[in-house]
């Protein structure tokens, strides 16, 4: 069972079939039994979860479960669990436990959802492997010896593998789609102020927002129906009103404007993602669907805009980790300065240092206008193609990534290749913008490959329904571990 | 060249705590003092994960604070990071306006008196800016460590920059004073001194009379008091007119004044590197401003300083005690008071800016709690006024009110200082004067009116208290006539 | 980019590189900043006021205090003596 979508495990739930606690630690036996050659956890919290689990059971038997009440879940370690260990998989967070929880878990608390633990990522969200974790490199599912994605390589790695029913991921640049398409599962990136911020620990505050990694493009829109709305906490999440997210799944593609943008099908894009995308597109166009041809001009400079906008905002949220008032403090003697220094030094790993160095490049005086002030115009302009293009479209459809998981050892020390794999994911934080990934195909090793379906800011549900259209007529392969 | 031979180019930057109930960014007290970190939350603190969420009477304090100043107020500002590493600022940057700050051009006039010449001049407000104020360091010399308290920590503070328009300690000191009274009466700060909530930094430079450009400037940080501002200017010209006697350069750095030594001194650090790298904050959207917006929060702005003066001149108060009561924000409040329940403002003028400021001078009254209220300041006066109590009586109530509080009223009845006019006794206390002092009457009837004197001395010693000697004297009289 | 440009970073940064780490740096560095050199060829420039989100003065939060965090959890994952966090000694 622990393989079923949330839907299904409803069912099953409601029926009495199963209880909440046997489906609880049907999941706590796969960790033990799997976790071990995947490494997605970081931390487990078996009473925690029993005791959710316990709780949700009397909801349900009281007949008021809501549809996550008992469902087991993972959550990405960037987002603060009140009392339990939250590292951001950084050696600078290795004992942080935070005093109060973050938005999305006081919803998901109260909605009865279990909480099986904290799973891995790349270190402050900053990589596409989880191999910058200081404490969990996690594997994919469908190949141990190739990455999860990332960052949130753990959440999409435990979905993938059946270690979690669903789990909660961010995503600044791709974090979320990215695993998602590696892991062969569905992860949703909401608009940008769709879900609250409070007590994720930011990686770069303009881009990130929290979403789920699940089975199906229902199950997100389950998971997102409880996370987003007004927070008093965050100043950034929207007072719209929230709709409900499952409105479209089953709809009718006919009429639905798909466009096409050539420039993300573009050199650098591995020839089977490419075919599968558009073959994915073209039973879009089966169902009824049109599809558009568009051109986005600024694509290019994307790249270079996001890394430095978000560098720019990562060096200042990562400067208040000095070691004095919670996280890794060096052991020395000597100045404020000198403690700080060293507790910064010994930790934060070396790509989170890249990225600190060139957000201060980017903001530092002489370079500002050329650099961070130049991104942020073009997040304008990349604002205004999308806006362009969504004149005449209701969807966008991309390959996700532009090649399937590689191995654990490639890419990971050439930053600037590793830069560049994110051309496809980013220019949709850049503009603010919903986008899920769903699996589309599968390459000749078998390795899933992901499409990315981007809607308006604050469509979500067509987003959703879209994806969910594809995959009611896509069989999905189950990863073997 | 002598320090006379230059002219010192001042500008300030002054910083002033607003006073909103909870933190400009989260929910915590504002209030002043506290146990250690017990007005902390995890916004405040920099814990991971928080997030500003702006408190909108520090926007509509700042607003206050800008119309109070003469500013023009910017209907769009944005929110800035100012990013720099000290223990004091747990997410190591400050959330200020630097771009697009919330208060423009301004102007404050200033009065002061030089040389015993009554001066006049204004100094031009470049913008004002609101910001979150920094924690506090206490340091334990016994372990060698520094302790941080973050009770302080966004305490919302507005900053006002400005013009490098003043040309002596005087002038800027009367411009500190003179800006602290106006953000009073605007109702937005305290302005108190001694807790920090006002303080400057100061940029001076020197320029040889005669030159027009200024001249390299230091910028002497974080000084608390009038007194220091204009010792760290005196000190400051001093210095400066040295190294440029000797043909030296002045640096341009940052000072820090020891209010002990009166001496300035240079904070540069040889291993920093400095630059702010102010940026627009991600996490804090952009604040518009409707024309209504201004309207209402303008007209919801209490009687200023020169319109209070100019309502009392307008009561016959002259102008020099008018200002002496507005120059204080408190006293000016009482005085408010005390009209509400005794229209008599000259009389009530009288008494406050004589007996009341009198025993502040003293030491005697804390006017931001004081034992008495206005009401019954307001009778006291009146009590003298219409002689129930007599002046020197009324002076002694007082001090008892100062101490204890309480109803003059009842003290003078207490005390036996209430004068309540008896006809009959006064008639009985004349006729029983007259009849002891048969000599004194003779002689007073034969023409010798000096002796008058004297009776009435012996009538009002017994009708001490139940009689105002204007009665006492009219009474005595009518009877020696009918003698 | 420079050596000495990374050492100038490194110092804002408050981070500190070994001599190999630093070469090393350099060169990550140097390599990074020709993926975001592509934007000198466009002449952009950023205007907050299309960024505007059309909030005003009445969404903004209320002045109405709350409760702070109890002092033993906001030092809990702190080096703290006699209620506050402890530092080296700082010498103004």
């Amino acid at each position: 069972m622990v393989e079923l979508t949330i839907t299904e495990l409803r069912k099953k739930l409601d029926s009495k079939e199963i209880s909440a606690a046997e489906l609880t630690q049907a999941y706590l036996d796969r960790i033990d039994a799997v976790d071990g050659k995947l490494e997605s956890y970081i931390t487990v919290t078996p009473e925690k979860a029993l005791a959710a689990a316990e709780k949700a059971q009397k909801s349900i038997d009281e007949g008021n479960a809501t549809p996550l009440c008992g469902i087991p879940m993972a959550i990405k370690d960037n987002i603060c669990t009140e009392g339990v260990l939250t590292t951001a998989s950084s050696r600078m967070l290795e004992n942080f436990i935070p005093p109060y929880n973050a938005t999305v878990m006081e919803k998901l608390d109260n909605a009865g959802a279990v909480t099986l633990g904290k799973v891995s990522m790349d270190e402050f969200a900053m990589g596409g492997s989880t191999q910058t974790s200081y404490f969990k490199k996690t594997k994919n599912p469908f190949d141990l010896s190739r990455v999860p994605g990332g960052s949130s390589g753990g959440s999409a790695a435990a979905v993938g593998a059946d270690l979690c029913a669903a789990a909660l991921g961010s995503d600044t640049g791709g974090s979320i789609r990215q695993p998602a398409a590696f892991c062969g599962v569905t992860g949703l990136k909401p608009t940008y102020g769709r879900v609250s911020r409070y007590g994720l620990i930011a990686f770069a505050s303009s881009l990130d927002q929290i979403g789920p990694v699940a089975r199906s493009a229902e199950d997100c829109a389950l998971i997102l129906n409880t996370i987003a709305g007004y927070d008093f906490h965050d100043g950034t999440v929207s007072k719209l009103p929230v709709p409900d997210f499952t409105e479209k799944i089953g709809m009718d593609m006919k009429g639905i404007k798909i466009g096409v943008v050539s420039d993300f099908f573009a050199e650098g894009v591995d020839d089977e993602v490419r075919q599968s995308v558009l073959s994915a597109i073209d039973s879009y166009k089966a169902m009824g669907a049109e599809i558009i041809e568009c051109s986005m001009p600024s694509l290019k400079y994307a790249i270079a805009a996001y890394y430095l906008i978000s560098s720019a905002e990562a060096s200042s949220n990562l400067a208040r980790y000095d070691g004095i008032k919670y996280g890794h403090r060096a052991d020395v003697a000597g100045s404020y300065s000198d403690l700080i220094v060293a507790s910064r030094s010994e930790g934060f790993g070396d790509e989170v240092k890249r990225r600190i160095l060139l957000g201060n490049y980017a903001l530092s005086s002489g370079y500002y206008d050329a650099y961070y002030g130049k991104a942020m115009g073009l997040k304008q302009k990349i604002r205004e193609e999308y806006a362009h293009i969504f004149e005449k479209c209701d969807l966008i459809i991309t390959p996700t990534a532009p090649t399937v998981a590689y191995g654990t050892n490639e890419n990971i020390d050439d930053p600037k290749k590793m830069y560049q794999a994110d051309f496809c994911t980013v220019t949709v934080n850049i503009a603010s913008l919903p986008a899920i990934s769903t699996p589309c195909g599968y390459n000749k090793d078998g390795m899933p490959i992901g499409m990315s379906v981007v809607g308006k800011m604050w469509d979500e549900s067509l987003v959703i329904g879209a994806a969910d259209a594809f995959e009611k007529n896509f069989a999905r392969q189950g990863a073997k571990l | 060249m002598s320090v006379s031979d230059y002219i010192p180019v001042i500008g300030l930057e002054i910083h002033s705590e607003l006073l909103t109930k909870s933190k400009v960014f989260c929910t915590c007290s504002a209030e002043f003092g506290g146990e250690k970190n017990t007005r902390c939350c995890p916004v405040c603190s920099g814990l991971p994960g928080t997030l500003p969420i702006i408190n909108q009477t520090a926007v509509e304090y700042a607003i206050k604070a800008g119309y109070a100043l003469g500013c023009e107020i910017s209907k769009f500002s944005v929110w800035d990071r100012k990013n720099y590493f000290y223990p004091d600022l747990p997410k190591a940057y400050q959330i200020s306006e630097l771009y697009y700050p919330i208060c423009l051009e301004g102007a404050v006039p200033i009065e002061y008196e030089e040389n015993g010449e009554k001066k006049t001049k204004t100094i031009r407000i470049n913008h004002i800016h609101l910001e979150e104020d920094a924690g506090k360091l206490v340091h334990d010399d016994l372990n060698g460590v520094s302790l941080c308290d973050y009770n302080r920590c966004g305490v919302p503070l507005v900053e006002i920059v400005t013009e490098p328009d003043m040309r002596s300690p005087e002038e800027a000191r009367t411009l500190v004073e003179t800006i602290a009274l106006l953000l009073q009466y605007a109702g937005v700060s305290d302005c108190k001194m001694e807790e920090g909530s006002i303080r400057a930094d100061v940029n001076i430079s020197l320029m040889p009379k005669g030159a027009t450009e200024f001249g390299t400037r230091a910028e002497i940080k974080n000084v608390n008091s009038l007194k220091s501002i204009y010792r760290t200017i005196e000190y400051e010209i001093k210095r400066q007119a040295q190294i440029l006697d000797r043909g030296g350069k002045v640096i341009q750095e940052t000072r820090r004044f020891d209010a002990n030594k009166g001496e300035t001194k240079s904070m540069r650090t040889k291993e920093d590197a400095h630059d702010y790298k102010y940026f627009p904050d991600p996490d804090i959207l952009q604040v518009n401003l409707r024309d209504e917006d201004l309207e209402r929060i303008k007209a919801s702005l209490p009687e200023m300083p020169k319109e209070r003066t100019a309502k009392y001149i307008g009561m016959g108060i002259p102008e020099k005690e008018a200002k002496i009561i507005v120059s204080d924000k408190l006293i000016s409040d009482f005085f408010e008071d005390t009209l509400k329940a005794y229209n008599n403002p000259k009389s009530l003028v009288n008494f406050i800016n004589g007996e009341i400021m009198r025993r502040i001078n003293l030491g005697e009254i804390d006017m931001t709690a004081p034992a008495f209220d206005a009401v019954n300041v307001a009778k006291l006066v009146e009590m003298s006024d219409t002689e129930k109590v007599s002046k020197n009586d009324a002076k002694e109530i007082f001090r008892e009110m100062a101490e204890k509080g309480g109803n003059p009223e009842e003290i003078a009845k207490n005390r036996g200082m209430l004068i309540v006019t008896d006809t009959s006794k006064v008639l009985e206390v004349i006729e029983s004067v007259i009849a002891a002092n048969e000599k004194a009457v003779n002689q007073y009837k034969s023409g010798d009116v000096k002796v008058f004197g004297f009776l009435m001395g012996q009538c009002s010693k017994s009708l001490r208290g139940a009689a105002t000697p204007k009665v006492i004297k009219e009474e005595l009289e009518k009877k020696l006539a009918s003698l | 980019m420079e050596l000495d440009m990374v050492r100038y970073l490194s110092k804002l940064a408050k981070l500190d590189f070994t001599d190999e780490e630093l070469e090393q740096a350099v060169g990550d560095m140097t390599s990074i900043i020709g993926i975001m050199d592509t934007i000198k060829d466009i002449d952009i420039t950023y205007d907050p006021y299309k960024d505007n989100h059309n909030v005003y003065l009445e969404d903004l939060r209320k002045d109405e205090p709350m409760p702070s965090l109890p002092t033993d959890k906001l030092l809990q994952n702190a080096v703290n003596q006699d209620g506050c966090f402890v530092v080296p000694k700082v010498v103004e």
